[in-house]
This record gives structure tokens, sequence and C-alpha cells, in this order.
């Protein structure tokens, strides 16, 4: 029930600034959940000034761990993130993590890594830790965002990405469509590919997963359900898994093998 | 903390603290272990258990409200076997000092009377009746809006077990001192009050409701002045003692609680805001005693000023 360690700690703001009309990212000072956050674990926030009552959820998107520093990307989706978006530099959050499950890292081959919408934030870290971290064969990532507004991603992981491919919906930059459809290239160019990681939509997901499952390639995806705790005793984010047992996003996830939520 | 200002015996459960981790919100207690110290948690009250484990309700089971939150879990539990099994055994392990609570529901009078004779075993401390769970049938709120039917699910529990048993009163009813006069006819040792208050929010672009269950419990700040009132009602009307939540954050709010008459408190959703809150109340009741130049707090039960 308790497997890693997690606390709360006041962040600080460092900087808050647009990345896109709608996507924000946020710098906490918070040294001690950023000394035990690994990729793909989420910490939970809250603006104590602001009018919220519960915590948000946001997925870890990258660390410095020398400097203790937390970044977060998030879209300004409703009440909570607006008025985060409205704070500056040197204003206090409260952090709670890290928290759940993150990435697996067996890294036998290439990994391909998957992100959608802010589903692309979590990748950043995670393609840091697989390219410098680990040392090993640098990640094939792939992005599916709307237009060509949205490739600010580009600076966040440029520096780690093997290879890095876009998908836009209305064509405006990169390959027209979705993720999945960029996939079949990628893996005829990257034969070494043997681990997929995706973290987006649902719909996302399924499809991604359904594709690695029938071609034998390791894929995990990485789950967003309502929550009230983050840490297991609301039992707000349960699912049952293919294999009939009942997990919990926020503890036993977010991150899943894909047969276990889409197999 | 000074533990001798704070311990309680609530109907003669030995507490350290008369603050509780409530039902539903509080895990069973060593999934805080990292937030808090688990010896100056008052009491845990563990998840509502059930005679059959539950996958609880299909679709979205949190909402945000002003000032709180709307649930519709539906009881998702591992089952009493399980519990019993698996469950109980590791919390007396992690959490050996801190007085446990079981909460359990059932779809019948006798199947009330089944959980309370499996939970009489060492390691449960006392039993937490829910007659009162709005999001599922077989939560007992039936139980909870008929004060014949509280009564012999009362009576059927204590048949049943040689623990304390406090009956956790709905506040989903016209007149709640009806219900806590019927219970404590009953037998019951003490009451707790309030669950969750029915509530509902709707997507205004899909027309649909937020919530898979369509309806839901309220809880959090936003409900705390009708905790209050209800706890201030119930304490004039039976002698039995009484654990007071609904909104509780701070010890201010779990005072005002113990003014109207509560001889403890638990606090329930604000666990998930604030995961140390359970023991920052008790020490925040601690400091406000000692302010106050009082030596046990009891001295604050049911000193409400009136006229
Ligand atoms: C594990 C996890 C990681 C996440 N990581 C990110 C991230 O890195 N970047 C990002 O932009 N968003 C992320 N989200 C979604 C983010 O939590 C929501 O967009 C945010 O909570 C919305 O808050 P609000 O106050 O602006 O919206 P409101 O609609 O006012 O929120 C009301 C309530 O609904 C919940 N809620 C609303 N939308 C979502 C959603 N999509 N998922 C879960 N809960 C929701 C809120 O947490 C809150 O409890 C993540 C969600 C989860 C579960
Ligand atoms: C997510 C959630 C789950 C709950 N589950 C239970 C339960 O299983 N049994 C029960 O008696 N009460 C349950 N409750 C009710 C609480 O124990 C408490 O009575 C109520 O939330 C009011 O307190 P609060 O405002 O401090 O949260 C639950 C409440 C919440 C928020
Ligand atoms: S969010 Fe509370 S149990 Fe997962």
């Amino acid at each position: 029930m308790n497997e890693t360690q997690k606390l709360v700690e006041i962040g600080n703001i460092v900087s808050n600034w647009e990345l896109s009309a709608d996507v924000n990212a946020l710098v906490l000072e918070c040294p001690e959940i950023v000394s035990l956050a690994e990729p793909g674990q989420f910490v939970m926030i809250k603006n104590e000034m602001g009018s919220t009552y519960l915590r948000r959820p946001f997925g870890v998107a990258d660390v410095d761990k020398d400097q203790g520093l937390l970044l977060l990307i998030y879209r300004k989706a409703g009440k909570g993130t607006k008025e985060l978006a409205q704070l500056e530099e040197g204003a206090p959050i409260s952090v709670e993590g890290p928290l759940g499950r993150g990435f697996s890292f067996k890294n036998e081959g290439r990994t391909l890594l998957i992100g959608g919408g802010v589903g692309i934030a979590p990748i950043i870290y995670t393609a840091r830790h697989l390219a410098k971290d680990l040392e090993g064969p640098k990640p094939v990532i792939l992005f599916g965002v709307r237009n060509h507004k949205e490739l600010f991603w580009s600076d966040f992981v440029e520096n780690f990405a093997e290879k890095l491919v876009y998908t836009t919906d209305d064509g405006s930059y990169g390959r027209k469509g979705f993720a999945i459809d960029a996939i079949p290239d990628i893996l005829k160019d990257y034969p070494d590919i043997s681990h997929i990681k995706v973290c987006g939509p649902t719909v996302m997901m399924k499809g991604i997963a359904e594709l690695a499952i029938k071609q034998g390639i390791e894929c995990e995806v990485s789950l967003e359900k309502r929550m009230a705790c983050g840490f297991g005793v609301c039992l707000g984010c349960t699912f049952e898994g293919k294999s009939g047992k009942r997990w919990k996003v926020c503890g036993d996830g977010p991150v899943f093998d894909a047969e276990e939520v889409f197999g | 903390m000074n533990i001798t200002r704070l311990a309680t015996d609530f109907a003669g459960i030995k507490m350290t603290t008369p603050v509780m981790g409530a039902s539903g919100t509080f895990g069973f207690g060593v999934e805080y272990s990292d937030f808090l110290d688990l010896d100056q948690v008052g009491a845990i009250i563990s998840k509502g258990l059930t005679p059959l484990p539950r996958a609880g309700n299909e679709g979205v089971r949190i909402a945000e409200t002003p000032s709180g939150m709307l649930n519709c879990i539906g009881l998702e539990n591992p089952g009493i076997d399980v519990f019993l099994r698996d469950i109980l055994p590791k919390v007396r392990k992690e959490a050996p000092n801190t007085a446990f609570i079981a909460n359990f529901s059932g779809s019948s009078v006798e199947d009330y009377g089944i959980m309370a004779e499996k939970l009489d075993v060492d390691g449960v401390d006392g039993i937490e009746v829910n007659i009162s769970c709005p999001n599922v049938k077989e939560g007992g709120i039936v139980f909870g809006t008929d004060p014949k039917a509280a009564a012999a699910v009362t009576k059927e529990v204590k048949a049943h077990t040689k623990k304390p048993v406090i009956v956790k009163l709905s506040p989903n009813v016209t007149d709640i001192t009806v219900m806590a006069r019927a219970v404590e006819e009953a037998g019951a040792d003490a009451l707790a009050l309030i669950n969750t208050l029915t509530g509902m929010v709707i997507d205004i672009n899909t027309w649909k409701p937020l919530l898979g269950n369509v309806t839901g419990g309220l809880s959090g700040p936003a409900v705390k002045p009708i905790a209050v009132r209800m706890v201030y009602q119930v304490a004039h009307t039976v002698k039995i003692p009484i654990m007071g939540l609904g909104g509780i954050a701070t010890a201010e709010d779990a005072i005002e609680f113990l003014l109207a008459g509560a001889s403890t408190v638990a606090v329930g959703a604000e666990n998930f805001v604030h995961p140390d809150a359970v023991v920052r109340v008790a020490e925040g009741i601690d400091k406000y005693l000692e302010e106050h130049n009082l030596s046990h707090v009891s001295e604050l039960v049911g000193k409400v000023k009136i006229g």
C-alpha cells in the first residue's frame, strides 16, 4: 500500500509562462519531491490562495535534480488551471508527490515515445531519462498535435531524440492525421524499436496499444482519471483490468501495461 | 501534542486524540503513513465494508463543487473476508497503537448481523454501522431514513457483537433527532453524524449529469454548518456520545463541533487535500485548550452558550 515515499512540499514558482494560447509551463522549486520523482509519475498541486478545493493532478514533465526544479506543463482547462496561470514568480504552491508508478525501463532496444495533447508532458522527462540517465539508444519521439502552433514541445526534447516526428490534425505541419498513422513508417526506419510508451487521449492510446500488441512490441500507456486524493484512499480513479483485477490509476498507475488496459 | 489533554474514551474505544479519519476518506489508515504519525491519529475508520466484494459505480465518481466535492464511489471494497484475512493483520502490524473502527453496511437486517459478528475479532476496537450511504441501494440508506428500520439494524448488530457500536446517521432526513432517538433506544453506544448530503451536478455542455451515478454525496467545507446544526440538535436529544463530522478542515472547525455537543470528531474529504489534516486538527485543538487554560478536551463538549 505504501511502496514509494511521498510528501507535501511548498514549492515557490520560479517561472510560469505561456507556451501557446491554451498551454502554460510552470517551474516550481521543490527539491525533496524532485529528488524522488521518476519518469511517468505525477504530482497533485494546490494553489492555497485560489478558490478551488481539491488538488489537481499533473504529470512530472521534467526535473532538474541538481537545482531541485520541477517542470509541469498544463492546459488551461478550467477554473483551477486558469487561476494557476495568473500566478507570478515567488508565489507558493503546495505540491504533493511524487505519486503513482511511472514507466518501467527494461531497455533492450530503442523506445518509441508517443504523446498526444498535453499528454506530451511526461514524455519529456522520459526521453531525457532514456537518453541521458540510462545512456541508452536515443528514443524516437512522435507527437500528435492539433496544428503548427503547438510545436513548442520540440524545445524540450530535441536534444534527447534520435528523431522527432509530428502529426497535426490539420496538416499544417508534419504529417496530416493522427499519431498512429505515422507509426508504420517509423517502425520500418527503426527496426530496433522494442518498446512503445504512450501518454495521450484514450482513443489514441487504445489504437496504438492494439497496434503494438499485434506487432509484439511491449507497450505501456499512461491513464487519466478524475482524482480526489492521488494516493489510493478515495477510490475515485479505479478500473477493472483485462485480467479482472481492480486497479487504482493513482497508485498502481498512472502507467499500465497496455495489455492489461486494452488487450 | 499533550496527550493527557486529548486522550478520549469514546463509548469504550480508547483514543489518543478525539480526532479520527472518516470512513471512505482514510483508506485503511496505513496509506497515510508517509504524511503523518499514525500514533497521533485518534482512530482509523475503515472504508465501508460489505458482505461481498463490490466494484463500485461506473463512470465519473468525483466532482468538485463550491467548497466541497461530490462522490459516488458506490462502496467499492474488497469485501469483509478479504479485509479480515489480508488487510486487518497488515493494519494492526503497521499501526499497532491506533484505535481501529470498522465501518460496514449490508442490504438486509440479517446482513448487518452477519457483518457485526465477523467483525467481533481482535484488532477491531469498535464498529461503525453505515445506514446512510446515499450512493448504493445496499448502502443502507433505506435503513437510514426509516426510524423503525434503523432501530432493527441497531438491535441486530448489538446482538452479534461485544464491540462498541457507533451508528452513522444520514443527513438526508427531515428530522435527524427522530433517527437519533430511535437508534439510541435500540441500544447504540454512540452516534456518528453526518454522512454525505445527496447532490447533483449537470454538465451544461453535454446536458448530462457529470457523475456516472447521476447523484452523489456532498462533503467538504460546504456542508459544515449543516453538520454543526445537526450535532447540536442531536446532542440535545440523546445521552450517548456523538462523533461529529462534515466539512472539518481545521481545529477551529472541530472545536465548533465539540461546542455543539460532539465528544469526538472525524476529518473526511480534507484528508485528500491535506493528508496530515487529522494530526494538524488534533494539534490545533490542543493549542486551543492550552490557550484557554482547559485541562481536557471534554471541557468543551456541549458548551455552546445559547441565550
Ligand atoms: C495522472 C494525471 C496527470 C495529468 N497530467 C496533466 C498534465 O501534465 N498536463 C495537463 O495539462 N493536464 C494533466 N492532467 C489533467 C489535469 O489534471 C486537468 O486538466 C486539471 O485537473 C483541470 O483542472 P481545472 O481546475 O482547470 O478544471 P476543472 O474542470 O475546473 O476541474 C474540476 C475537477 O475536475 C478534475 N478534472 C478536470 N479535467 C480533468 C482531466 N482531464 N483529468 C483529470 N481530472 C480532471 C479536476 O482535477 C477537478 O477535480 C492530468 C490528469 C491526471 C489524472
Ligand atoms: C470519497 C468518499 C467516500 C466515502 N465513503 C464512505 C463509506 O464508505 N462509509 C461511510 O460511512 N461514509 C463514507 N463517506 C462519508 C464520510 O465518512 C463523511 O461522513 C462525509 O464525507 C462528511 O465528512 P467531510 O465533509 O469531512 O468529508 C465517504 C466520503 C467521501 C468523500
Ligand atoms: S485518486 Fe483517490 S484513489 Fe486514486
